[in-house]
C-alpha cells in the first residue's frame, strides 16, 4: 500500500513537471521530457504491480521464465491502442515544438494535451459512480497496458539485492508477483469483456488510477 | 530538501552557465544566464612583485546573446550561454565561439592601443572643419591610448538546430567545428555559415519511438576525422568521418552493464551522461553521470577503466533530489593538463579532484568564507550517517540550491576556475 501510494505520489508529481515545464522559457526541452516520462512509466508499473501485490497477498505462485506467448500479441494490442488513443485525442498545439509531445506519448501513454479535454473529464471523473459509462474502456486498456508492461518490466527489471533507493519493498513485491502477473488468469482470452472478474486488476473502484490517467491525458 | 528560490542568490541572469580557458591559460571566459561573456585575463608576472602570482582580471565584457522569439512556433529562446569554446590564437586577435540553444557565434576580441590624431579635415573633436579654415596638410598620426578590447561578432551561425544545442567543439584542423542538439550533430565550416552538414542524426522516424537524446559531444583533440557523442542512456559512440558523410553508426560503442544492485527507481536518469571530455593525450575520454565520473580507455568498449564516486550519498535520496529537480542537474567534468587529476563539482559548493595516479580524493569548497586572499583551502567530508564528527558535514545539511556544475583546469598549471551560481573563485597551486 505504501509502495502504491509513493508510485502515485511519483507519477502526479512527474505529471506536473511535465506541465510545468512547457511554461519554461526556452520552451519544452526534449531531453527533459523524455526523463520525466521514463519515471512516470516506472512509477505507473510499479504502482500497477504493487496494486496486484495488495490484491492478492501471500500467495506464492511458480515463476514463469519463458514468455508468455498471449503477452506478444497483446503488446502489439497495447501499441495500436496507443496509437489510436494518441490518434483521437491529439490535437495540433501551436505552442509548441511538434515533435516533442508525441516523444512524451509512447513511454507512459500520458501526452500533454489542450485544456479543453481537462474540462470534459472534471465533468466526468469526480463523480463516484459516475464515469461507470467510461471505466469499460478504461478497463480494457488497463488490462493490456498490464500485460504489456508486466513483459517489459520483467525483461528490464532485476529486483535490487540491497535496500537502499527509493523504495526498499520493491525488491520483495517484484521477487513475489512478477510471475503472478502472468499467470493471474490463465483461461481469460486476452481482449476479455470488461465485466471479467478473475482478473484483479480491472476493478471498478479504481477511480483514483483512471483520474490519473486523466489528469495525464488533459495536460 | 528544498531548494530556495534563486532570487535570493542575486540577479539570475548573472548566474555563470559555462567557463572555459583558452589554448594558452592566458584567458578565461564566463557565459552567464543573462547571455554575457566575461572574459578574465591573467596578469604578467612582474619581477617586482612575485608573490602576486598572475592574478586574472576583467579584460572584455560584451552582450553575446539577446533572448529571440520563434514566431513560427511561439517560443521564446533563451539568451544563456550554454558553451563557449576558444579558437587557437593565429594571430593578434582572440576568436572564441558562443553558443545558446540555437544559433552559434564566433567572436573576434581584439586590442586597441592605438588611434589615429591629427585629421587633416576634421577637427579634435571629429567635427568637419570649415574647408575655408584649412590652409595646411596634416597627415594623422597614431598615438598610444588608453588600452580599448573591443570584441565583435565575425559570424553567426543560425538555423540549424531544430532542438537544443548542448555542445560545440573546435575541430583540430582549426577549419571546422561541430554543433550538437538532442537528436543531431552539425558539422560547420568556420566561413560558411549559411550551411552545415548534418553527420548524426538519431532523430527516430516515429518520435513515440525515441528512446535516448544526444547529451555532449566533443571532436578527438589531434585526429580531425573523429569525434565522441554521449547519450541519455549512459553510452558513449566513437565516430569516423572519413566512414560515411553520415555517422549514424559509430565506430566504437562504449556501454557498461548495469550493476543489478544498483538498480532502483531513478536508474534510468541518472545513468545519462551530462558530460564527456578527451583527455588531452586523446587516449581517454571521461564522462560524468549524476552520481559518478569515469574514465574510458578507447581501446576498450566494454567497461569504463576507472570509476570515482562523485557524492554516492545521495544514491538514498534519489526521491528528493526528484522533487526538487536537482536530478536533472548536468555536471561537468575536466582534466588537468597532464591528465593525472580529474575534477567535477556536487552539491553545497562543494568540488571534487581525483588523482588518477595516487587515487586520493579531496573534496573542497568553494565559499566566501573559506576564500580569504592565499588562504588554503581546507579540505571537507561529508559524514554519511553515524557519528558526525566536527568538520563534517551531514548529508541533510546539504545546500542543493549551492551547485557547481562548471569548473575549468589551466592547460598547464594548476589552476582552476569554479563557477558557483553567480560567483566565479579562482584558486591557484601553493607558491612556496
Amino acid at each position: 500500500m505504501e509502495v502504491q501510494k509513493e508510485a502515485q505520489r511519483i507519477m502526479t508529481l512527474s505529471v506536473w513537471k511535465m506541465y510545468h515545464s512547457r511554461m519554461q522559457r526556452g520552451g519544452l526541452r526534449l531531453h527533459r521530457s523524455l526523463q520525466l516520462s521514463l519515471v512516470m512509466r516506472s512509477a505507473r508499473e510499479l504502482y500497477l504491480s504493487a496494486k496486484v501485490e495488495a490484491h492478492e497477498p501471500g500467495a506464492p505462485l511458480p515463476p514463469a521464465r519463458s514468455p508468455d506467448p498471449r503477452l506478444h500479441p497483446r503488446e502489439a494490442e497495447a501499441a495500436a491502442e496507443a496509437a489510436l488513443l494518441d490518434g483521437e485525442q491529439s490535437s495540433p498545439e501551436p505552442m509548441d515544438t511538434q515533435e516533442a509531445p508525441r516523444a512524451e506519448e509512447p513511454p507512459a501513454r500520458c501526452a500533454p494535451r489542450p485544456a479543453k479535454v481537462s474540462r470534459k473529464r472534471r465533468s466526468s471523473s469526480l463523480s463516484d459512480g459516475g464515469d461507470a459509462g467510461l471505466v469499460p474502456s478504461k478497463k480494457a486498456r488497463l488490462e493490456e497496458e498490464e500485460e504489456g508492461a508486466s513483459s517489459e518490466l520483467r525483461d528490464r527489471l532485476q529486483p535490487p539485492a540491497q535496500a537502499e533507493g527509493a523504495f526498499p519493498n520493491l525488491a520483495r513485491v517484484l521477487q513475489r508477483r512478477f510471475s503472478g502477473l502472468l499467470n493471474c488468469s490463465p483461461a481469460a482470452p486476452p481482449t476479455a469483456p470488461p465485466a471479467c472478474e478473475a482478473k484483479p486488476v480491472c476493478r471498478p473502484a479504481d477511480s483514483m488510477l483512471n483520474v490519473l490517467v486523466r489528469a495525464v491525458v488533459a495536460f | 530538501m528544498n531548494c530556495p528560490d534563486e532570487s535570493t542568490y542575486g540577479n539570475k541572469a548573472d548566474i555563470i552557465s559555462t567557463v572555459e580557458f583558452n589554448h594558452t591559460g592566458e584567458l578565461l571566459a564566463t557565459g552567464d544566464k543573462g547571455g554575457r561573456v566575461v572574459i578574465f585575463q591573467r596578469e604578467q608576472e612582474s619581477k617586482n612583485q612575485v608573490h602576486r602570482r598572475g592574478e586574472y582580471n576583467v579584460y572584455s565584457t560584451f552582450q553575446s546573446h539577446e533572448p529571440e522569439f520563434d514566431y513560427l512556433k511561439s517560443l521564446e529562446i533563451e539568451e544563456k550561454i550554454n558553451k563557449i569554446r576558444w579558437l587557437p590564437q593565429q594571430n593578434a586577435a582572440y576568436f572564441l565561439l558562443s553558443t545558446n540553444d540555437k544559433t552559434v557565434k564566433l567572436w573576434k576580441v581584439s586590442e586597441r592601443d592605438k588611434r589615429p590624431e591629427g585629421y587633416n579635415l576634421k577637427d579634435e573633436e571629429g567635427r568637419l572643419r570649415d574647408p575655408a579654415t584649412i590652409t595646411t596638410l596634416r597627415v594623422p598620426v597614431l598615438r598610444p591610448m588608453d588600452l580599448m578590447v573591443e570584441a565583435t561578432p565575425r559570424r553567426v551561425f543560425a538555423n540549424a538546430h531544430t532542438y537544443h544545442i548542448n555542445s560545440i567543439s573546435v575541430n583540430s584542423d582549426y577549419e571546422t567545428y561541430m554543433s550538437a542538439d538532442d537528436l543531431r550533430i552539425n558539422l560547420w565550416n568556420f566561413e560558411i555559415t549559411n550551411q552545415s552538414f548534418n553527420i548524426v542524426d538519431i532523430k527516430p522516424a516515429n518520435m513515440e519511438e525515441l528512446t535516448e537524446v544526444i547529451t555532449a559531444a566533443e571532436f578527438h583533440p589531434h585526429h580531425c576525422n573523429t569525434f565522441v557523442y554521449s547519450s541519455s542512456k549512459g553510452t558513449i559512440r566513437l565516430c569516423d568521418m572519413r566512414a560515411s558523410a553520415l555517422c549514424d553508426r559509430h565506430t566504437k560503442f562504449f556501454e557498461e552493464p548495469e550493476d543489478p544492485s544498483n538498480r532502483s527507481f531513478f536508474s534510468e536518469i541518472i545513468s545519462s551522461i551530462s558530460d564527456v571530455k578527451f583527455s588531452h593525450s586523446g587516449r581517454y575520454i571521461m564522462t560524468r553521470d549524476y552520481l559518478t565520473v569515469k574514465v574510458w580507455d578507447l581501446n576498450m568498449e566494454n567497461r569504463p577503466m576507472e570509476t570515482y564516486q562523485v557524492h554516492d550519498y545521495l544514491r538514498s535520496k534519489l526521491c528528493s533530489l526528484y522533487e526538487n529537480d536537482c536530478i536533472f542537474d548536468k555536471f561537468e567534468c575536466v582534466w588537468n593538463g597532464s591528465d593525472s587529476v580529474i575534477m567535477t563539482g556536487s552539491y553545497n559548493n562543494f568540488f571534487r579532484m581525483f588523482d588518477r595516479n595516487t587515487k586520493r580524493d579531496v573534496t573542497l569548497e568553494a565559499s566566501r568564507e573559506n576564500s580569504k586572499p592565499r588562504a588554503i583551502l581546507k579540505p571537507r567530508k561529508v559524514c554519511v550517517g553515524g557519528k558526525r564528527r566536527k568538520d563534517e558535514i551531514s548529508v541533510d545539511s546539504l545546500d542543493f540550491s549551492k551547485k557547481i556544475l562548471h569548473t575549468a583546469w589551466h592547460p598547464s598549471e594548476n589552476i582552476i576556475a569554479v563557477a558557483a551560481t553567480n560567483n566565479l573563485y579562482i584558486f591557484q597551486d601553493k607558491v612556496n
